[in-house]
């Protein structure tokens, strides 16, 4: 809870206050430096005169708590401009902050009157709605129960300010204000009543636990100034502490100060102060002779006048039945501070009861003063240990229904029996309940689980009769819902309640099932889920198995036969060689010697480019070259042999 | 004209930070929450969950569902990157919100929380049903637990369950041990089998039931044991992230703050393990674990640093990806040891686990195989509770020219027809 404050940024002064106003109604020490702080801040704004209003009101607010040193020449210059201010007023938010301004400051200085208090009660109440809603401004159409609690606030400070005293019957012209507001409360389904303010555009909706706040607070504070009595039936302020008592623990800062805040004003108002009935423990063991254990205290846990604590009736929940016990008091026990019935009245076994108490004051007086609700119903659970006995398991044969096998089942251990049946015969589960005072025991789950070994689970509904709870279970007619599916069957049995201290889940055994083999058109069972672990993870690794390397002979055969392709080459140069090549008739003219050497380089060339395809170049790259080397070729070739012709002709000629 | 000029500009740069500020998959975390509620109460009754998201830096817009004003696009574009419907008993949406806008926004990539409670509406129950998880149909049943109830003074119908079967995933609940049992107070739901994307995430005991706790049982419960779930996940193909409950309490501050004693054990905590659990468990909804990214594909012949385009049998290649995790304000490196790459035509024939560097940087290098094709580099990453990885890149791959023949037009032609009879056959052989 302190947790909310931490970050609360202390540079605003209404978020200051209410922290310290928590702080301050649940008794938490605060921090020297937080009031460091507060008072810091608080004098800074009485001490400025350019702080608004708001920012004053909130200053006077903390400093009623911290109580900082303020000198009496500021408190002046407040007062003269407060004073202005309550003049000046045209809104009902102006009124408020500088009416509750001058009540504050004449809380700790005294001497502080309205001159014309009479005047500004009238034009406060000029914001009044007919349907005891009020309105924040003359020219705003909408009302709200959050503005008739700042009003009543604002009121309840002008009559305590007025001086000389204002006109009674002016003051208890709001009382019917009052009731008629009531009229538009609210109420959440357990009782607990709150005002709530229809969404309305343009102005930021409150919510229901701030306006409620402020009507609290508003009622109280005029309540305290009124010497009438408010005409406010008790129960709807019963009504409105179980609304901010049910509503838990707030999260936000702003929530939990209107709760303990309103909670506050409650606990010491005028109207009625509502004491309320609570029960430690809801649930009391008849095994262990729990007592019953009511406590009385006001909304904020202080102690409640004389009073006596009543046990009206106990009632079976879910029946209209008359109540199990007489009415009794219970024996207040100054110890703990709490009303106790020791043991249980014998009439309550185990079970779920309401319980009824009612709060009688012990002087009439207080009557005036507290409200109770009345009859307070309050769910009790009865629980103990519930015996378990004639557990046994049995195989029966369908026809005669003679036991084929009958196993005792201890359920209380460990059991682990092992059946095996066809589907001619049945399963009979049976076990005895009874409660601690011997009555019959009826729990809420008393399940037999059958669960196949592909995880098809089948669940029954164990039957009672009395005491005796029995399941037959008969195959035959079973089969389709089982699927056709032979195999080992679980079996769990679950018995259970809420008031059974020993409910238990136990797995008796197994029963190993011969059905028949499914005919085409039966259901199949229903898919399983798959377990979310094994559908991911990491996959086997695969490795390429390489093809063998083809089988190759030895080294020295290949290069043999690499020596065997050389040999034709070998009878080539060998056969030119006899039949007498030579160079003779090679060109000795320059121009012709030079075409002839060209055109044994170009086949030279073609020869290379061969080799050059047989080891890097493809087929587009060998013909594009060759296709440039062959024409070279075929020019040279021709001026060649051209001239070998010549020369030959001329030699023949001559 | 100018004039505008100078509004439009202005505009546009004060509108910049916003636009900017949509989910991206480069920052995959959510910043804009869209918080629906049936009941402004609940801010206030559940302000430490909404705390602990807004100290992590999200940008909570509460609503109340029947808001007319409600809207999750505007002009095609979204206005928020997660929504969380805490209104169990909304029978419709204000505005222009319904079942098909909530389910497309998922469809988009965006992250959803539904929690849901005793007499949930039908409209919480589709939205749950579209999501893959379904709710006990009976609208008043509970689940009860007669062994594995929360110890209470007051509340003795066991309808308070105490759990603390968790999944078993570091990234999902944190790696940090959830000590003290879960408390739940709703109903249960259970998953659809056949629908892969949703875990459970808290299971129901053995011995619990769904039922309602004020009526006699006359027919089996429709849901028991672990079947019940009481919290689930689901993550979409598309990483969208989908946390689903069917306890709207169980994000309380009353449950937060809670001391809890499981029934039958003698231990007492302190405190519930609520905070712990959905506060991590809306670190992995929001993206801040288990998003994973890959980046820097590359491969390339053992001993060279450039990509090559095609490959020859007996070449040793080398293969890298980066994959890094969101951490919720940058990318870590990723560090595991199953991540494991796939060569690939047809069906795997090299499948290797990558080794990693602890920097985020995994590799592995292999022979190439002795078949020609064109492969890829496959890796498909799928770990419980990330966001999956599906990575391939396509190479050539051509023989050899070691092996002795050229690449001429001939041995094209029978590499080709060899190709085709392998494939033809490895077809047949998936079918």
């Amino acid at each position: 809870m302190l947790i909310l404050f931490d970050v609360i940024d202390l540079t605003s002064l209404e978020e200051t206050y209410e922290a310290l106003r928590t702080f301050d109604v649940l008794g938490i020490e605060k921090k020297p430096d937080v009031t460091a702080t507060a008072c810091r801040l608080v004098s800074e704004t009485v001490g400025s005169s350019s702080s608004t209003l708001k920012d004053l009101f909130y200053a006077l607010k903390a400093n009623s708590i911290v109580k900082c040193k303020i000198n009496d020449k500021a408190y002046q210059g407040i007062i003269t401009r407060l004073n202005a201010a309550v003049d000046g007023a045209s809104s009902l938010p102006d009124f408020y902050y500088s009416v509750g301004g001058l009540l504050l400051v004449k809380g700790s200085k005294g001497d502080v009157h309205l001159a014309d208090a009479d005047g500004i009660f009238r034009s406060v109440k000029a914001f009044r709605q007919s349907d005891g809603r009020w309105r924040f401004s003359s020219n705003s159409p909408e009302s709200s129960a959050f503005a008739a609690g700042i009003a009543l606030e604002t009121l309840a400070g002008v009559v305590s300010l007025a001086s000389p005293e204002l006109d009674q019957s002016l003051i208890s012209t709001l009382n019917s204000d009052i009731s008629k507001l009531f009229d538009s409360i609210e109420k959440y389904d357990d009782g607990a009543l709150y005002f709530d303010d229809k969404l309305v555009d343009g102005h930021d909706h409150q919510g229901p636990l701030a306006t409620t706040s402020s009507v609290v607070r508003g009622l109280t504070a005029f309540a305290a100034v009124t010497d009438e009595r408010l005409n406010i039936p008790s129960n709807k302020i019963f009504g409105l502490a179980n609304f901010f008592l049910g509503i838990g623990v707030p999260g936000d800062a702003k929530d939990l100060f209107n709760q303990i805040d309103s909670l506050a004003c409650l606990e010491s108002n005028r109207v009625s102060i509502p004491l309320i009935l609570s029960l430690p423990s809801t649930v009391l063991s008849v095994t262990k002779e729990d007592s019953l254990q009511v406590n009385v205290n006001t909304v904020l846990g202080s102690n409640a006048p004389p009073l006596t604590v009543k046990l009206v009736g106990v009632f079976t929940s879910g029946s209209k039945a008359a109540s199990l016990v007489e009415s009794q008091e219970l024996v207040f026990d100054d110890g703990t501070g709490m009303y106790n019935l020791n043991n249980l009245p014998k009439s309550i076994d185990v079970g779920s009861y309401t319980f009824v108490f009612e709060i009688v004051l012990h002087e009439p007086e207080h009557e005036k003063i507290y409200v109770t609700g009345g009859q307070k119903k309050v769910p009790i659970f009865a629980s103990g240990l519930i015996k378990i006995e004639n557990a046994e398991i049995a195989v029966l044969d369908s026809d005669l229904g003679s036991i084929e096998t009958q196993k005792k089942l201890d359920l209380a251990g460990q059991n682990a029996v092992s059946l095996s049946a066809n589907h001619l015969q049945k399963l009979r589960v049976s076990f005895k309940l009874t409660t601690p005072h011997g009555l019959a025991f009826k729990p809420h789950q008393a399940l037999l689980k059958l669960r196949h070994e592909s995880k098809v689970e089948h669940i029954f509904v164990v039957g009672n009769s009395g005491k005796q709870f029995e399941i037959v279970l008969n195959f035959l007619g079973l089969v389709e819902k089982f699927f056709y599916l032979s195999g080992r069957y679980d079996i769990e049995l679950a018995v259970g309640d809420a008031v059974m201290e020993n409910s238990l889940l136990r797995a008796i055994g197994h029963i190993e099932l011969d059905l028949p083999e499914p005919p085409e058109k039966a259901t199949r069972p229903p898919p399983q889920p798959v377990d979310p672990y094994s559908r991911y993870g990491p996959k086997a690794e695969i490795t390429h198995i390489f093809r063998a390397p083809e089988k190759r002979p030895p080294k020295e055969l290949s290069l043999a036969f690499l020596g065997l392709t050389f040999l034709p080459l070998l009878g080539f140069l060998i056969g030119l060689l006899r039949l007498g090549v030579n160079l003779k008739n090679f060109p000795s003219n320059t121009v012709p010697a030079t075409f002839a050497t060209l055109f044994h380089v170009s086949i030279g060339a073609v020869l290379s480019l061969y080799v050059l395809f047989w080891l890097k170049l493809d087929i587009f790259q060998t013909l594009k070259l060759l296709g440039f080397l062959g024409v070279i070729l075929v020019l040279v070739g021709h001026r060649v042999l051209s001239y070998l012709a010549a020369t030959s002709a001329k030699l023949k000629s001559a | 004209m100018g004039k505008f000029w100078v509004i439009f500009v202005a505009s546009i740069s004060i509108l910049l930070p916003f636009l900017c500020n949509s989910f991206s998959p480069e920052t995959p975390t959510d910043r804009r929450v869209l918080v629906l509620l049936d009941d402004l109460a609940v801010k206030s009754s559940h302000s430490s969950y909404f705390n602990s998201l807004k100290l992590r830096g999200f940008d909570l817009d509460f609503k109340l569902t029947d808001d007319p004003k409600i809207a999750l696009q505007r002009y095609g574009q979204y206005l928020y990157d997660a929504l969380i419907l805490f209104c169990p008993s909304v029978e419709r949406f204000g505005g222009s919100v319904d079942v098909a806008a909530i389910i497309n926004f998922v469809d988009s990539g965006h992250d959803l929380i539904i929690a849901a409670d005793v007499n949930a509406s039908d409209l919480i129950r589709e939205i749950a049903t579209e999501c893959g998880v379904d709710f006990d149909e009976d609208p008043s049943a509970m689940v009860i637990d007669h062994t594995g109830y929360a110890v209470s003074e007051t509340e003795g119908d066991h309808t308070l369950i105490a759990s603390d079967d968790f999944i078993k995933s570091d990234v999902i609940i944190g790696s940090k041990k959830i000590e003290a049992p879960v408390l739940f107070q709703g109903i249960g739901h259970s998953l659809n089998p056949v629908n892969s994307l949703v875990l459970k995430v808290l299971s129901a005991s053995p011995s619990a039931y769904s039922a309602n706790p004020l009526s006699k049982l006359s027919t089996p419960p429709s849901l028991t044991g672990s079947a019940i779930s009481l919290v689930s996940v689901v993550q979409a193909r598309n990483n969208a992230r989908i946390l689903i409950t069917g306890s709207l309490s169980m994000f309380s501050n009353r449950f937060f703050r809670s001391g809890v004693q499981k029934s039958g054990s003698s231990t007492k905590y302190e405190k519930s393990g609520n905070e712990q659990f959905l506060t991590e468990l809306s670190k992995w909804i929001f993206h801040e674990r288990g998003h994973l990214k890959a980046v820097n594909v590359k491969h390339h012949k053992v001993g060279e640093t450039d990509e090559s385009a095609l490959y020859r049998i007996n070449d040793e290649l080398e293969y890298s990806v980066e994959i890094y995790e969101w951490s919720g304000t940058s990318w870590e490196p990723y560090v595991t040891d199953d991540v494991q790459v796939q060569f690939y035509m047809m069906s795997p024939y090299v499948l290797k686990t990558l080794s990693n560097d602890k920097k985020g940087l995994y590799s592995a290098s292999f022979k190439v195989p002795d078949v020609y094709g064109v492969f890829q580099f496959k890796v498909e990453y799928q770990k419980l509770g990330y966001t999956s990885l599906s990575l391939s890149k396509q190479v050539s791959y051509f023989v050899s020219h070691d092996s002795g023949y050229n690449f001429s037009f001939e041995t094209s032609l029978t590499s080709y027809l060899e190709e085709t009879c392998n494939r033809n056959r490895s077809s047949q052989k998936s079918v």
